[in-house]
């Protein structure tokens, strides 16, 4: 906890000074995991906002301060699936999708060395998000927070308040999903490692 | 981290995944949060908040018109003459008493009756 929960009781209770602090305490790990959680970082904020805007009226119904991280995480995943629930609607065009010449004039343009370390960032995200792109919105926030953000199955339990056989098997299939699209989009590296 | 193909040996893709997996989460750093954020949350609180007292306020009007509109019409309905009468009795009773109703009071046999009785 990154917290007392004495500050949590207090902020439960209506307490604005001590809601501002739990905000401050956690706002950025909670953006950080949305950064990672929907690969766009000029929407973080608003995510993030909304996290918060949920906590502060869903306070009154947590049940003990000791459940309160669980329960903030619980509200990161629902406003991320919304996110990217809405995003997949409006089937925004994304950098994965724009012609490789247009790529290059955007890698072109980078010309100084922070630029380019920001162009292999992009390069990253945008491969990273192609590839959870194969596997249920659902699935794809459960996948990060295990294999990106290291969450143990313990906490993923009391996040989802599901079964831990469950969370595995659902974490198996969707990696192997995911590992088969990564394999499709390297065939010289699958064939290095197969051979 | 915790693995779920732990003890099993790893496919070299896996591996290859893990790492492009790691190089995500440094090129997606904790972001910092711009200075307007905390105000902002604010505002959007305060917003709400008012929105839901307004609906609440408006939810409270409505339901006292609905209460006193029943309320004047339990006194209007209960102030009026019935104008319709209900039957109380069974109809055995209701044909008794709407036969002696009829009936003469001295149900004397006319000759006439006599002589077709007779």
């Amino acid at each position: 906890m990154l917290v007392d929960f004495e500050l949590v009781k207090r902020a439960r209770e209506g307490d604005h000074a001590a809601f501002t602090q739990l905000v401050q305490a956690y706002r950025k790990r909670i953006l950080g995991t949305i950064a990672r959680l929907i690969g766009r970082p000029e929407d973080v904020e608003d995510v993030g906002q909304e996290v918060f805007l949920r906590l502060h009226f869903s306070l009154d119904q947590l049940r003990t301060e000791e459940v309160f991280e669980p329960w903030l995480y619980r509200l990161t995943v629902n406003a991320a699936y919304d996110y990217l629930r809405r995003q997949r609607r409006r089937g925004e065009s994304r950098m994965a999708d724009l012609s490789e010449q247009q790529v290059m004039m955007a890698d072109a343009a980078a010309g100084s060395r922070v630029e380019q370390e920001e162009q292999r960032r992009r390069r990253v995200r945008e491969t990273v998000q192609a590839l959870l792109s194969n596997v249920s919105e659902q699935d794809r926030i459960l996948l990060v927070l295990k294999e990106i953000e290291g969450l143990s199955l313990k906490e993923l339990e009391k996040i989802y308040r599901v079964n831990e056989n469950a969370l595995k098997v659902r974490l198996f299939r969707a990696r192997q999903r995911v590992l088969k699209a990564f394999a499709a989009s390297q065939p010289k590296a699958a064939e290095a490692g197969g051979g | 981290m915790e693995s779920i193909s732990k003890g099993r040996p790893r496919d070299p893709m896996e591996a290859e995944l893990d790492r492009l997996f790691a190089a995500y989460r440094e090129a997606c750093p904790d972001p910092e949060p711009g200075a307007g954020f905390m105000p902002r949350l604010w505002e959007r609180i305060e917003g709400q908040q008012s929105w839901t007292r307004e609906f609440r306020r408006f939810t409270e009007v409505l339901v006292t018109a609905a209460a006193a509109l029943s309320l004047l019409m339990g006194v209007f309905l209960s102030s009026r003459e019935p104008t319709v009468s209900f039957y109380t009795g069974t109809y055995v009773e209701i044909l008794a008493a709407n036969y002696a109703q009829e009936a003469p009071a001295d149900p004397a046999i006319t000759p006439a009756e006599q002589e077709y009785f007779r």
